[in-house]
């Protein structure tokens, strides 16, 4: 009886230090984000007024706050869609397929992947120059001489795409390189069964690679929201500064002028309120979605 | 058994060790900082009083204000001035201002995207400069308030509440208005448009040649053009009732006629202008005008000095002028844009924080600014100007222009709306045709009457 008590105790001497750590750094922060929330306040003073639901009464009548989500969700969905295509592809080909240069194509998609964004947003701002960009240069093959030059950063309407090309870019190597790891996984036997029953490349790739992977698959889309957040406002806090006329804001970024530009504090944490939701519910409702017996081999 | 017991406790002790190391490391960090700062410097000198100064590190470098501390500490014996200068001096002060450290003077202009002026601004977190107006100037015999250049202290530039008290003290003040390549104009015989038939004509011709006449680095550099075509369009009061947001002053035919001219200077604006109008790309438009690709650019005096370093079309000299009236008989007029140094509510140092300030109009420190380019709105600064930086000081000279000062009045904060959004940043929608003039003037008005009511 002594010795089981000695060992909760000691069981909670250990779990001590990180239980402490993460009520500092993690509970107390969430808690503070959804208590500023419900204040009016500049982020100096002592005069922080108590406002109740308002700062959300507010929200939910904000067209720029709408305009910031949709441009979120946009760039969530395309953004996992298209890199998790092409991941695969390449996972896919550079694991099962012997091509020559594997490890440098390996390399090759990784880089962007250690670069900083901002290094990349001056690679993609250099691209979609509109004068003497890569983009631009290439396509005025196929357009008319005098034809006015796209404005990739500057049309409001393509600016988001824009930023999706250079999202995709930045994430296809890490991905790839996830995926790459479980797919080694899958044991060679399998294949050989299938090639014996006369099952192609893509029949395989649908029937044996994806199935067993599944689990992996799943992981990453938690990643690909969560991540899509994050990047979504540094890519546009170093390439477009939510500009033209915040058509490129995204509602990280949106939250970050309105609690420091704006001064609106708590304004600013009432829209982190709706994005703690939002990626939370999501990457729940995707976990619920994706659930699939897992497959043994 | 005793053994184990003995290691049982010894593994405790180490990860309770553990903890405390660990959260210490975390949790100390500011606080050492802070007492090295106080206790070290203090100890070292006589009557230890330590003044904490925080400059923005600007195109003008941060060696000006090591110099300026020094010939502080000069006049001020037993003063040791601590200088914390930053190109972001707002991410390096602010941690420690939201746990009670303030530093006793900032000096960091509004308009910034991290605000910081303008939300303690906002949030009366401002010390009244007031008694600073009457202070001599250490070392000279003139009061502070008589030697600042007439015009400066009246403004909503100085006094953002607009109750006749001072809380900005008016730092290095530059000119804005339209840059362009006088080389460029001499050589095609263009005249410098003074008024906007002229402009349009002088675009028509531009046009034909494959020169646009129009180009800005952001829209952000909108403000201080709006500004001056506010003023040449209704004058001075109109002007101030535009800045305190009075009801249906922006549906006036005067502030009507500004959005109009703004929309009809859309039509020749650079057509790759937009793409570039963000802090990425902002210098490939002012390139333009290098290029000779588009003709005039909003600007200020920091521009040559920004694009030094530039290429440009052989025969280039910069060209600047005021902004044209939009009434008819006006003068031109030209914004004068200065930054803001203050002294926040909870500085522990005011009184020596208020005698920096006095010293800042100092011939001794516009001197030491003057060096780096900056330059002091003060009497006989004239006299200190580089013959380059003449060029553009002089466009007040003889009553050529008519200087506007001050921006929009501040108010309590208001949750989604701002004027920078509703007036400037919209000028990217009018150029690409996403919104039409008069969509944008009821979208100002709208923003006006939501800011009115936190006045």
């Amino acid at each position: 009886m002594k010795s089981k008590r000695g060992k909760n105790g000691f069981i909670a001497v250990c779990i001590l230090p990180s239980v402490i750590l993460f009520i500092i750094f993690m509970l107390i922060p969430t808690v503070n984000v959804f208590k500023m929330s419900m204040y009016k306040w500049g982020g100096f003073s002592n005069n922080k007024t108590f406002v109740g639901m308002n700062n959300f009464k507010i929200l939910f009548q904000d067209d720029k706050f709408y305009r910031s989500f949709q441009n979120s969700i946009l760039l969530i969905v395309l953004v996992t869609i298209v890199t998790m295509a092409f991941a695969l592809i390449f996972a896919a080909i550079l694991s099962r397929e012997k091509i020559k240069g594997q490890n440098f194509f390996r390399i090759i998609f990784y880089i962007p992947n250690i670069l900083s964004v901002v290094v990349i947003s001056a690679i993609f701002s250099a691209i979609y120059d509109p004068n003497q960009g890569l983009l631009n240069s290439i396509l005025s093959v196929f357009r008319a001489k005098d034809a006015a030059p796209i404005l990739w950063l500057g049309n409001q309407r393509l600016v988001v795409y824009s930023l999706v090309i250079a999202m995709v870019w930045q994430a296809i190597g890490y991905y790839m390189v996830m995926y790459m790891a479980s797919m080694a996984g899958v044991p060679e036997s399998l294949y050989e069964s299938a090639n014996l029953e006369g099952a192609g490349k893509i029949y395989q790739f649908f029937h044996i690679t994806l199935p067993l992977i599944w689990t992996n698959v799943r992981t990453t889309l938690t990643f690909f929201i969560i991540s899509t957040i994050n990047l979504s406002f540094l890519f546009v806090q170093a390439m477009t500064s939510g500009k033209p006329d915040g058509a490129s804001e995204v509602f990280l970024s949106y939250m970050y002028g309105q609690a420091y530009t704006n001064s609106s504090y708590g304004y600013g944490m009432a829209i982190g309120v709706v994005v703690f939701l939002f990626s939370f519910g999501l990457a729940g409702l995707v976990n619920l979605v994706t659930k699939r017996e897992p497959l043994e081999f | 058994m005793k053994k184990e017991k003995l290691k049982r406790w010894l593994a405790a002790g180490l990860v309770a060790a553990m903890t405390m190391t660990c959260l210490a490391g975390c949790g100390g960090g500011s606080s050492t900082d802070g007492d090295n700062g106080d206790s070290g410097e203090g100890g070292a000198d006589g009557d230890g009083q330590v003044l904490k100064v925080a400059a923005l590190e600007s195109a003008y470098g941060a060696d000006m204000w090591t110099e300026v501390a020094a010939a502080f500490e000069e006049t001020h014996e037993g003063v040791k001035v601590e200088v914390t200068t930053d190109k972001k001096i707002e991410d390096k002060i602010t941690p420690a201002m939201k746990s009670g450290d303030y530093p006793d003077v900032v000096h960091c202009a509004t308009g910034r995207d991290a605000a910081l002026t303008e939300t303690l601004t906002k949030e009366k977190g401002l010390a009244c400069l007031d008694e600073v107006l009457d202070m001599t100037i250490p070392g000279e015999d003139v009061t502070v308030k008589d030697k600042i250049l007439p015009g400066f202290l009246d403004t909503l530039g100085t006094m953002p509440y607009n109750d006749g008290k001072t809380y900005y003290a008016p730092m290095f003040y530059s000119p804005c208005g339209l840059f362009y390549n006088a080389g460029l104009l001499k050589e095609k015989k263009w005249e410098v448009p003074t008024t906007w038939e002229e402009m349009w004509e002088l675009g028509d011709k531009a046009k034909e040649e494959g020169i646009a006449l129009f180009t800005y680095p952001t829209t952000g550099y909108f403000d201080a053009f709006t500004y001056a075509l506010l003023e040449s369009s209704g004058g001075a009061d109109f002007y101030n009732k535009c800045m305190t947001y009075e009801d249906g002053i922006w549906e006036s035919d005067e502030a009507t006629a500004v959005f109009e001219l703004i929309g009809k200077l859309a039509e020749y604006v650079e057509p790759t202008t937009v793409g570039n109008a963000n802090d990425e790309g902002f210098t490939k438009n002012q390139q333009l005008i290098l290029d000779n690709k588009a003709i005039f650019c909003p600007n200020g005096t920091w521009l040559p000095g920004e694009m030094a370093d530039a290429p440009r079309a052989e025969g280039f000299e910069w060209g600047f002028t005021a902004v044209p009236a939009v009434a008819a008989g006006e003068k031109p007029s030209s914004f004068t844009f200065f930054e803001q140094l203050w002294v926040p509510a909870e500085a522990k140092n005011q009184e020596l924080a208020m005698e920096w300030v006095a010293f800042m109009y100092s011939d001794k420190a516009a001197e030491i600014f003057a060096n780096a380019g900056a330059v002091q709105p003060i009497n006989g600064i004239s006299e200190k100007l580089s013959d380059e930086n003449k060029l553009y000081y002089q466009i007040y000279d003889n009553d050529a222009a008519v200087a506007v000062m001050g921006g929009f009045a501040a108010t309590e904060p208001v949750e989604g709306v701002s004027m920078a959004d509703s007036l400037f940043k919209a000028v990217d929608s009018i150029v690409s045709g996403d919104k039409t003039v008069e969509e944008w003037q009821t979208g100002v008005e709208e923003t006006s009457d939501k800011l009115r009511d936190a006045m």
